[in-house]
């Protein structure tokens, strides 16, 4: 299983909370919270090809155009799933998460789902009936693991084209 | 197995850290923190651990020139329960909900009410305020005695028992009159508890909460096992990514800083310190460089390892390692749910407890003298601060062997790392991804 990963700059390790117009890059290979999943993501059969980051404020100042473009790469890079996420509770980072994984399920052919907590109320109210949104905690510790394998057992069922309702049920808003 | 004990601490953590007594008396004790190190500053002057400083001084100030510098020492050190009271009362009015500033002062005035205002010279007593209660050993009787004052104060204002003003009063005055009765109720449930107390053969709550709850909690505090366990679960916390320092500390602190103030007061009036665990114990013998003592690792990536991944972390992290920050080895080696340097990272700290211990009870090295000294103080640095040269050799010897105990660990990680940037090298094709290069049919 392919998987691409949508990051913010802060995820991505290429910025802080201040450095929000880091311009659109990738990296091939994992990066930022995929290392932590590579136990997971070995269980699953799942391999990271490639990491896509962008900062925060970069995506805010256009979110259509920076959205185009990630699902233009994601075209090109043909994974077989796209995970936006996780954006804990940064907000900024969740609206891009969301919509982008909305925007890559309607323009490709490429499985997306997005990742955060529950503090993003509105951003979860507005996407969570278009969008598959995993479960996070609000930062590390306490579920970030749990929350890390089920995003992986979510990739792999979504790749493989799995029934995802009990998924839902369990750890998705 | 790893996964059993995640199920059992994070659980736990999460308690803790959501327990808001722990988070009052965590949070409460920071308004002392730094009076008590600009505190220990002039005593440390005073009393500098090189043989003969003090009679070299007086040559030229005079013999009675520490007693100066023992006045900023007096009014921090000595009256530190005020300041942990009013602490604690502010932070725990806040998980509460009622206004800060009147729950800290209600708290505050609670416990002078049941403090018995009496000094002992020589068989007779003169009425006053006792230093004795003011200081470490009143600690106790105030975390409790705020915690119950803000409860009734919360437990009235809830009930709605208070006076309201018409609009049109400013606030500040409206708050004022709206405490009148919590306060009075919190004043009526201290003035009966007083009684009570008076009545029996303690003759006060102070003495009795000394005798029965802080006396036996200190001595069971000051013990090795004690520390050692303490210090495991702090590693396993962090393993998992939780702060363990807060999460322990929230439940240690007030023992070992109640610890260190014991042996300060002995230091002042020129006793042998009491207690070889303490704050200082914990904060400058058992870790160097953070958590899991990561000094030592570091040493041992940037003398042993070659793989550009540890080694350029090594180099990052080495400047914040000295002055004991290690978040960028916790989260970027990673240490945090990296089985490989579980093992060092829990056996270096307890080694170097043990070790400390033993060189103290022995009398190898003095023990520590209650300093306030901060913990980003730089190694070596704070060990001859805290107890004289031999406390600086102890933790230079403790960094080395910690280098060797981590060695076999981190060298197994280095050789994946090189493994994996060999195979990385092959395969490189540019490691970076251009979105210029997206062509128009792309879009």
């Amino acid at each position: 299983m392919k998987i691409v990963m949508i990051y913010d700059q802060i995820q991505s390790g290429l910025g802080t909370k201040d450095d929000q117009m880091v311009p659109l890059t990738g990296k091939k290979g994992p990066i930022g919270p995929a290392v932590m999943m590579e136990p997971y993501l070995a269980q699953t059969e799942g391999h990271v090809e490639a990491c896509l980051c962008c900062g925060s404020g970069t995506f805010l100042a256009d979110p259509g155009e920076v959205s185009r473009k990630l699902c233009a790469m994601v075209n090109k890079l043909k994974p077989d799933v796209v995970m936006c996420g996780p954006a804990f509770n940064y907000q900024d980072y969740a609206a891009m998460c969301a919509k982008v994984a909305l925007d890559i399920h309607r323009s490709t052919d490429v499985k997306a789902f997005a990742a955060m907590s529950e503090e993003n109320e509105e951003i979860i109210k507005a996407y969570k009936a278009q969008v598959v949104i995993v479960r996070t905690p609000k930062k590390g510790g306490p579920g970030l693991n749990s929350a890390l394998k089920n995003m992986c057992d979510m990739a792999k069922a979504l790749a493989q084209g799995d029934d995802i309702s009990g998924f839902k049920d369990r750890f998705c808003f | 197995m790893l996964k059993k004990l995640e199920s059992v601490l994070m659980p736990l953590a999460e308690k803790i850290g959501k327990n808001k007594y722990l988070i009052a008396v965590r949070d409460g004790f920071l308004l002392s923190m730094p009076l008590l190190i600009v505190g220990s500053f002039f005593l440390l002057i005073a009393n500098f651990p090189i043989p003969g400083w003090t009679h070299f001084w007086a040559r030229f100030f005079g013999d009675g020139w520490t007693s100066y510098f023992s006045k900023p020492t007096d009014a921090t050190f000595s009256i530190m329960a005020v300041l942990a009271v009013v602490g604690i009362g502010y932070s725990f009015s806040e998980q509460m909900h009622v206004d800060k500033l009147f729950g800290a002062a209600i708290s505050m005035v609670c416990w002078f009410l049941i403090m018995p205002y009496k000094i002992l010279t020589e068989g007779s007593s003169v009425s006053g305020i006792p230093l004795n209660w003011v200081g470490s050993k009143g600690i106790f009787v105030g975390i409790i005695v705020a915690f119950l004052s803000v409860h009734i104060y919360a437990w009235v204002n809830k009930k709605g028992w208070v006076i309201r003003m018409p609009d049109g009063v400013p606030p500040t005055v409206a708050k004022s009159f709206s405490a009148l009765i919590p306060a009075g109720v919190a004043v009526l449930v201290f003035f009966i508890i007083n009684i009570v107390f008076a009545m029996t053969t303690y003759g006060d709550a102070f003495t009795f909460i000394f005798t029965i709850l802080q006396t036996p909690l200190l001595r069971l505090g000051n013990t090795l096992p004690a520390m050692v366990i303490a210090y495991i679960f702090l590693h396993l916390f962090w393993f998992f990514g939780v702060n363990g320092g807060s999460v322990v500390g929230a439940v240690f602190n007030p023992i070992l800083q109640t610890l260190s103030a014991g042996n300060l007061a002995a230091l002042q009036a020129g006793q042998p310190l009491p207690n070889i665990i303490s704050q200082q114990f914990q904060d400058l013998f058992a870790t160097f460089g953070g958590c899991g003592s990561t000094l030592s690792l570091l040493i041992a990536m940037l003398l042993f390892c070659r793989s550009k991944r540890v080694k350029e972390l090594g180099k990052l992290a080495l400047i914040p390692g000295v002055f004991g920050i290690n978040e960028p080895l916790v989260f970027g080696l990673p240490i945090v749910l990296n089985p490989m340097v579980l093992i060092p990272f829990m056996l270096v700290p307890t080694v170097n407890i043990v070790i400390s211990y033993i060189c103290m009870s022995i009398g190898l090295v003095p023990l520590c003298s209650g300093y306030a000294i901060p913990w980003t103080m730089p190694v070596i640095i704070s060990g001859f601060l805290a107890t004289g040269w031999q406390g600086a050799v102890l933790q230079f010897l403790l960094l080395i062997l910690g280098v060797f105990l981590y060695m076999p660990f981190i060298k197994m990680m280095d050789r994946q790392y090189l493994a994996d940037e060999a195979k990385g090298d092959d395969d490189k094709d540019g490691d970076d991804i251009d979105f210029d290069d997206l062509s128009f049919d792309d879009l």
